[in-house]
């Protein structure tokens, strides 16, 4: 598995080892393409939150963007510059700290803030009893009634509500003079926010319009809030499949044999560069299609993609550009692709009278698609929950409202409701927001669509 | 709920605002860096972004940036919003200008700020403020008499017209720089990341239903200021001083001094007693002044709280007209923060003994910029032209309360030195050395930061220059708490005794080698109180020698015994002789 999202053989891993950097969220990306794939659905923000942190990634046309420089081992809050930078191919993917473990306190202006500090499962929240002291998202979240203090887990682990209660009272509502449902409310608000945030900004810095897309919510904290996040960045949907907790296992057997050849090539755009860069574009195809070959692929089934960075000249930062087909208008076209580009992530200023120069150019040769449907058995398995209903609190009315509780292991392909709802099962619970409508797809997903008045 | 008052302004909201905000200056800012032409913003990032209410007061400023250019806006706006009436300014306008009085105190500082409208009306602003690579006039340095030498200064006036280029003022900057291109090129790049930053700052208001920022804007900066003044009142009244002296013009070395007088909740910091103005350009304006005081005031006391209006509230910063820093025009200026980024470090001096938690010793301080010049010169003589190209470095910061100084690290400016890499690709300069210098970084209990030596020649067979806009040359960086200084700078041509003036153009023979050596920080807490395995390991990876190991930090650093030397890793291994280093140890 490589980190850009694709399977290759022993041996070029043994070659590129730099390459498999990574590759373990690369498979919960591509868990996100293939039940996006399923489901008719190609542009998703992939979005996993656990206990620490959350993961975000973008898809576009089935494909999880890539990155080529990217940061391992950040030491300071997760922040750009605390790491080491790599240059490999790699899934575009951002880490926040924000999970269920987070701790939320009042900062020095008197505001709420969450993060990245963490309980982590050991003491882990308020809530779970071991001496955990500070207030976390999970102790948030059971106060508002997200979370049911007996069904946790599946009923394995009960939840003490008077320690997360006593938490939040002691080190939010306390401090901003607010109630311990409001403070709670602004902690899980807040959280979410600066998921939202995160992945807004990550959209605006590739260029992507993420009111496009529809979220894939993941991880054991996912389904919960990602219907939040996924509310704030004003997407279409949400799909929260089967059994989230193996997704990146299951992404892993939908991975396409795919290799990245790069070459540096930094000359201007101009007449004569088509001349060089023909040949470039075959020898590139040569070395990919090589490389796929001697991991067992048959020639006729590869397909290769050129892209190439490209800046005005004297800039010091590129934009990535489909390279489009040789042709007689090829120079021309490729200056059109980079002008577009560049106007849509920076706005219409244009620069008339100079030069634009090409830097690098990629080649993505892929072997065939795997069939992508995935599913799992579902129904039938975990335990079953009956059928009931709990005080969840609702920001706007500041009160509790009684919302229906439904196992998930009940529903079957085509059941369908209105929120608000809570679905629950063993390592998650999926929060239907008020007036959206959920259904359950063939694959056993669920897909959360928003209201058109919400939307 | 504009019609609330502010009190029940619900803290969640000006939480999910004020984060929101903070996310969409940092997308401003990566906006202005990605499409930067210069250098000097694309890989030093000297620039600043923020946004300000309607009435022009600074909401939040982005994460990267200097002190000198976001602090010296934020004050300076109010020129910039009362240039014009508000029924002058339509949706499309951009503003404009390098005014050293109004904004940061240097010619080549030029802001562009964008009046945001939603309906109709104006609701915010965005500006940034960049270095340009080049304004015409004297290459940067101190040399000038008058600011009017010291290249084009424009007014406030619009840069663009209801979207439209005012074609006339773009000509006349093209025609007075040396480097027309990146020059317009980078206020194109900050006239398109305020755009960016406007868009987002609209989508921010659609969604949640805000007609106006204002009031959610003031209970932020009232927030800030609240925290700010809570923190001033817990120090102890009275009046802290200290004072420092740097390398000034030539022979005529500066004084600075400060007073800073804690009382209840508010500070007054005041710089009388510090040298008369320059009759040359090493001349601070009181808002660049303002602006570094503000920045070390709260970078001491409060790190945490966000810089905004409200935080410059509680603190009131005056110095004596005609001095060094509060010139008066038209006093030349062009290296002006070669003088004012000493008051963070002098700041932190006065107020070391009124903060417990500590605070760090002397940093390098002065952010060292260098100008080259020359003919970029291939054989094919049409191919020819001249190259100017601006780099900074900085040296090592003064070693902190629980910490060491950090290497090469600016401070007070958050300034990058550019990549060997870019500098060479971009000019026929070649780096012959760039590497830390052992025993620069001033001994202590935590080490001052190291500084770095570069060498630099040129390629090709064509005369050069070089204005090296340097400082702490005649003393390095003090220590403090019992820790030493750091090592001085050293600026020099190779062979014997040859000099270069800093701050002054300097015309280099074409195999000419310019050295540059950059000062350490100065130490923190007495050597002998360091750690003796932190020794072993400074000397290790070679940022002590074992000779400076002995007698200043008293620890006996010996090649390690065969046996144990011949472990798996080869090369020479070093321990700590424990019996020399606990008798020399005792004789502090």
């Amino acid at each position: 598995m490589l980190s850009n999202g694709g399977v290759t053989s022993i041996d070029i891993a043994k070659v590129y080892p730099i390459r498999m950097l990574e590759s373990g969220p690369a498979g919960g990306a591509l868990g996100a393409v293939a039940f996006g794939e399923a489901n008719g659905e190609s542009d998703l923000l992939a979005f996993d939150m656990g206990g620490t942190t959350a993961k975000a990634c973008l898809i576009q046309g089935g494909e999880p963007l890539v990155t080529h420089s990217f940061e391992v081992n950040r030491l300071y809050r997760l922040k750009q510059g605390s790491g080491l930078p790599v240059r490999a191919p790699v899934i575009d993917m951002i880490e926040i700290g924000a999970g269920g473990g987070s701790i939320a306190k009042v900062d020095a202006l008197g505001m709420i803030s969450v993060g990245p500090e963490s309980a982590g499962s050991d003491p882990g929240p308020a809530c779970y009893g071991l001496g955990g002291e500070y207030p976390t998202v999970t102790d948030a979240d059971l106060v508002l009634g997200y979370l049911g203090a007996g069904s946790f887990l599946g009923g394995r682990m009960s939840l003490d509500m008077e320690a997360a209660r006593t938490a939040i009272e002691r080190y939010v509502a306390k401090p901003l003079g607010v109630t311990v449902e409001q403070a709670a409310w602004g902690i899980h608000a807040s959280v979410n926010e600066n998921m939202a945030n995160a992945a807004r900004i990550h959209a605006i810095e590739r260029g992507v319009d993420i009111k496009q897309h529809g979220m894939f919510a993941s991880g054991g904290n996912g389904p919960l809030h990602g219907p939040g996040v996924a509310h704030s960045l004003g997407l279409r949907f949400v799909l929260v499949p089967p059994a989230a907790g193996v997704l990146s296992t299951l992404g892993f057997l939908a991975a396409v044999p795919s290799i990245d050849v790069t070459r540096a090539h930094y000359a201007a755009l101009g007449p004569r560069l088509k001349d060089s860069v023909g040949p470039l574009l075959k020898e590139m195809e040569a070395e990919g299609e090589q490389l796929l070959r001697d991991s067992g692929v048959d020639a006729a089934d590869v397909e290769h993609r050129h892209t190439v960075d490209m800046r005005f000249e004297g800039q010091g930062q590129e934009v990535e550009v489909s390279v489009p087909p040789m042709g007689e208008s090829w120079q021309s076209d490729l200056e059109a692709a980079f002008r577009s580009e560049y106007e849509r992530r920076y706005g219409t200023v244009v620069f008339d009278g100079i030069g634009m120069e090409v830097l690098t150019f990629r080649t993505k040769s892929s072997g065939p698609q795997p069939s992508r449907n995935l599913r799992l058995a579902v129904g039938g398995e975990g335990p079953a929950i009956e059928p009931q209903s709990r005080g969840v609190y609702f920001a706007d009315e500041r009160s509790f409202v009684e919302v229906p509780v439904v196992s998930r292991y009940s529903l079957s392909a085509g059941a369908h409701g209105v929120g608000p709802a809570l679905i629950e099962e063993t390592e998650s619970t999926t929060a239907v927001p008020d007036g959206a409508e959920y259904s359950v797809l063939e694959d056993g997903s669920i897909r959360i669509d928003f209201g058109k008045a919400d939307s | 709920m504009t019609t609330e008052s502010r009190n029940s302004l619900d803290p969640v909201l000006v939480g999910l605002v004020s984060g929101r905000l903070a996310s969409i200056l940092d997308e401003q800012q990566t906006a202005l860096i990605h499409t930067a032409f210069s250098p000097v913003v694309r890989e030093s990032y000297d620039l600043a972004c923020a946004v300000f209410d309607s009435g022009g007061q600074m909401i939040g400023q982005s994460s990267g940036g200097t002190p000198g250019h976001i602090n010296a806006m934020a004050t300076g706006m109010e020129h910039i919003v009362a240039a014009y009436d508000q029924d002058a300014l339509v949706d499309g306008d951009v503003l404009i200008t390098n005014d050293p009085w109004m904004t940061a105190g240097q010619i080549n500082d030029i802001t562009v700020a964008t009046p945001v409208f939603r309906q109709g009306r104006l609701v915010a602003w965005f500006a940034s403020c960049c270095h340009s690579p080049d304004i015409g006039g004297r290459i940067l340095s101190a040399e000038a008499s008058e600011v009017f030498e010291e290249g084009l200064r424009i007014p406030i006036m619009k840069f663009r017209e209801a979207g439209q280029e005012n074609s006339i003022l773009a000509e006349i900057i093209r025609a007075n720089v040396r480097t027309p291109e990146a020059t317009i090129g980078d206020i194109y790049a900050q006239v398109s990341s305020n755009l960016v930053g406007a868009r987002s700052l609209l989508n921010l208001m659609d969604e949640t239903n805000l007609d106006s920022i204002d009031e959610v804007a003031g209970d932020i900066m009232e927030r800030s200021e609240a925290a700010l003044r809570k923190r001033i009142a817990q120090l102890e009244d009275g009046t802290y001083t200290a004072q420092v002296d740097c390398d000034g013009f030539r022979e005529e070395s500066l004084t600075l001094k400060v007073s800073v007088t804690v009382q209840g909740d508010e500070l007054q910091v005041d710089y009388s007693g510090s040298s008369d103005q320059s009759k040359y350009g090493i001349n601070v304006v009181l808002n660049y002044t303002r602006a570094y005081t503000s920045f070390a005031i709260k970078a001491a006391l409060a790190p945490e709280v966000p810089h905004n209006a409200g935080s410059f509230r509680p603190v009131n910063t005056t110095a004596p007209e005609g001095s060094v820093l509060n010139c008066l025009e038209p006093a030349p200026v062009a290296s002006r923060h070669l003088v004012g980024h000493f008051l963070p470090s002098l700041l932190f001096d006065a107020l070391r003994p009124a903060v417990q938690t500590g605070l760090p010793a002397y940093s390098a301080d002065a952010l060292w910029m260098t100008v080259w010049r020359g003919l970029d010169a291939s054989n094919d003589l049409e191919k020819s032209h001249e190259f100017t190209l601006t780099t900074f470095g900085a040296g090592g910061s003064g070693g902190r309360p629980g910490k060491d100084g950090l290497t090469t690290t600016g401070f007070p400016t958050g300034v990058r030195a550019a990549p060997t890499e870019v500098i060479e690709s971009l000019s026929p300069l070649v780096q012959l050395e760039r590497q830390l210098i052992t025993d620069s970084g001033g001994a202590g209990e935590y080490r001052g930061g190291l500084g770095q030596r570069i060498r630099v020649v040129r390629r090709h067979d064509q005369p050069w220059s070089v204005n090296a806009n340097v400082d702490r040359l005649r003393a390095g960086a003090p220590g403090a708490n019992g820790g030493s200084d750091g090592r001085a700078g050293r600026l020099a041509l190779k062979g014997e005794g040859r000099q270069i003036e800093p701050k002054s153009l300097c015309r280099l023979q074409p195999d000419d080698e310019v050295i540059l050596e950059f000062p350490g920080g100065g130490g923190l807490g007495h050597p002998f109180d360091r750690d003796a395995d932190r020794v072993l390991d400074d000397v290790v990876q070679g940022y002590v020698t074992r000779e400076a190991a002995e007698q200043v930090y008293g620890v006996c650093v010996t090649s390690a015994s065969a046996e144990a030397a011949s472990g798996p890793v080869g090369g020479s291994r070093m321990e700590i002789d424990w019996d020399k280093t606990t008798k020399l140890r005792a004789q502090r």
